[in-house]
């Protein structure tokens, strides 16, 4: 009965559904905007989204809730795009991390401005100004200063210990929220008389050391995970079973029927029809308490009137 | 018929009722069902019935009711007054369906067509007789669907009522003639008089006879269609008139229930080809290729974004 819809291209709009912390559009302070900017993501490698505020003092991620079949009205207007965009606050630790690994390798004790550059995202220097950006720089780096000025060299010890402490408390954060971190779907609304007694703590650590690897790179995310001595998860190939094969025997064969019988004078061979391949595949299949195609354009006993 | 009940909230589904005559309780009664305003593509449907002591039949037929198809507007309002009047022995009952409630039925995620709908509301216009103490005996049906199967649906649910399901029972029998008038007066005055609860500022209500083939209806419907809302409640959205017009001159919206097919369709709800389940390689190569998001994010559908 639905009449085959077309879908037109999605419109550029200039105006988004977004929920914000306070302090994110917070403008006392500084008399500069919250602007979006285009920032090198550490997992992906490529560009994403981020938004710096009052004057580059804060950094926060910007992630879209996105779901098929959605739109909003906004006031007097409909608005086709139905995203909720999300404006949380991050470490900006994080993005700066790449930096310090590539410049790393130098094994160089070198000043900030010169590890956080990016020609392809000049915008990466503005972190820097972001308050706990030099403040924290100690947690993944070792520190060096030369009369006023400081110096910095990459560590892989300290960052390890560093995110190990992220994953504890993101831990600590799951708990709090009763987030489900098990094999199985749960229900929130679903109210559990039963207390959870199945969660394991291997699974919160997993499960958290999964939402950290989505702010570092893999092999990071690798090394994190020998870190917490959590046991790589088998691939599930090596889970499947076996693929089956015919055992062969040594015995011999013995027909189980007799087809000589067919070759009497007064059997009347029939020349064997033609199958398309697709007959052939369907004439294996056990059509039990099935209807035939043909069933179902018979005439019905009454065509119901409408 | 007082009609405000309705008037106040016209989006709903709302019962008229008279008095039950008290002989009614006493006495072995008949009832007629009728509808009125089944194929029009505005306005409500509205089901009536009539019930009055089976002695009474004679009276009944003196006041020379008929199928409410055959008489002008002014002999139906009349021969209502006439039926109000004889309060002593005849009652009757109204279910004013509208044409919001005609429109999410049918719309509904499981669809709930006419037919059912029609026969729930006859049903609960009987039961509704039945608990209000009317003796009822015998039924009388103007079809809706196969009259057989539905005499023997109403048979089943109400057992020792002897039902009769005919088509074309409003000129049969005059208990059912009577049940048409009301439902068809009831129709009249709300479609006359009808409110509408949209900000329209003027109407234009000369929208003809509501039938898709009017071509006054058809002209109104064309003017009164919004591109992103279709049209005011009045009109039945799930009627194929105007379920056209809004296809072709209306916003395109897709809701998720939308029958789509093909290769696209699956695609776009990521549906994955039932050869990929016993290919062994497909699955593996693909995880490494791309970074796969955690599924904290991806149950609740979040994405990070490149740009706005």
């Amino acid at each position: 009965m639905a009449t085959k819809k077309k879908r037109t291209p999605d419109v550029q709009n200039d105006s988004w559904v977004v929920i914000a912390a306070d302090s994110a559009i917070d403008t006392k302070k500084d008399d500069s905007d919250p602007a979006f900017v285009r920032l090198r993501n550490p997992t992906t490698d490529a560009a994403s989204l981020y938004m710096l505020s009052s004057g580059d003092v804060q950094l926060f991620e910007v992630k879209a809730f996105e779901e098929d079949f959605h739109s909003w009205f906004v006031g007097q207007n409909v608005q086709r795009d139905g995203r909720l965009l999300f404006v949380t606050p991050m470490d900006p630790l994080y993005l700066i991390l790449p930096y310090y690994i590539k410049s790393g390798k130098e094994e160089k004790f070198q000043p900030v401005d010169q590890v956080v550059m990016d020609e392809e995202f000049p915008a990466c220097s503005r972190l820097l100004s972001c308050t706990r950006s030099l403040a924290s720089l100690h947690h993944i780096a070792e520190e060096k200063e030369v009369g006023k000025l400081k110096f910095h060299r990459y560590s892989q010890e300290k960052t390890m210990n560093w995110l190990k402490k992220k994953v504890e408390r993101t831990v600590s954060a799951l708990k709090a929220r009763n987030i489900s971190v098990g094999e199985g779907v749960k229900s929130t609304t679903y109210v559990r008389v039963k207390s959870e007694s199945d969660c394991h703590e291997e699974d919160y650590l997993r499960y958290a050391h999964g939402l950290i690897s989505e702010y570092l790179s893999e092999d990071l995310s690798k090394a994190l995970l020998k870190h917490l001595q959590l046991p790589e998860l088998t691939s599930p190939k090596e889970t499947e079973p076996p693929s089956k094969k015919r055992k062969l025997s040594d015995k011999q064969v013995e027909a189980g029927e007799d087809y000589t019988k067919f070759n009497s004078a007064d059997f009347a061979r029939k020349p064997p029809k033609k199958m398309t391949a697709a007959q052939k595949s369907l004439s294996k299949v056990d059509k039990t308490g099935m209807k035939t195609m043909s069933s179902f354009f018979s005439p019905k006993v009454k065509a119901e009137k409408k | 018929m007082d009609l405000s009940p309705y008037e106040t909230d016209n989006s709903v589904s709302c019962r008229l009722a008279s008095q039950i005559p008290d002989v009614c309780r006493t006495e072995d009664c008949c009832l007629g069902i009728d509808e009125a305003g089944r194929g029009p593509v505005l306005g409500p449907m509205v089901y009536g019935i009539c019930f009055c002591p089976v002695s009474k039949k004679p009276q009944l037929k003196a006041s020379k009711v008929a199928d409410s198809k055959t008489l002008t507007e002014a002999e139906r309002e009349n021969l209502f007054q006439t039926l109000d009047k004889a309060k002593s022995y005849i009652g009757w009952a109204v279910q004013i369906l509208s044409p919001n409630t005609i429109s999410t039925s049918m719309l509904q995620r499981t669809k709930y067509n006419l037919n059912a709908l029609s026969h729930d509301t006859a049903i609960g216009l009987v039961q509704y007789a039945l608990d209000s103490g009317v003796q009822l005996t015998e039924v009388f049906v103007d079809t809706v669907g196969p009259a057989e199967k539905y005499q023997e649906k109403l048979s089943k649910l109400f057992p020792g009522i002897e039902v009769t399901v005919r088509p074309k029972a409003d000129s049969l029998f005059p208990v059912v003639s009577a049940a048409s008038i009301c439902a068809k007066v009831a129709r009249d005055r709300v479609v006359k008089g009808w409110n509408f609860p949209e900000d329209l500022e003027e109407v234009d209500a000369d929208y003809g006879s509501g039938y898709p083939s009017d071509p006054k209806t058809k002209a109104w419907l064309l003017k009164y269609l919004d591109p992103v809302f279709g049209y005011p409640q009045f009109v039945r959205f799930s009627w194929s008139t105007a379920q056209t017009l809004m296809d072709s001159k209306g916003v395109t919206v897709h809701w998720d229930d939308d029958d789509e097919d093909g290769e696209k369709a699956a695609q776009r709800q990521n549906n994955r080809s039932m050869l990929a389940y016993f290919s062994a390689s497909a699955g593996g190569n693909n995880q490494n290729a791309t970074h796969q998001t955690h599924r904290f994010f991806t149950e609740r559908r979040l994405k990070s974004l490149d740009t706005l």
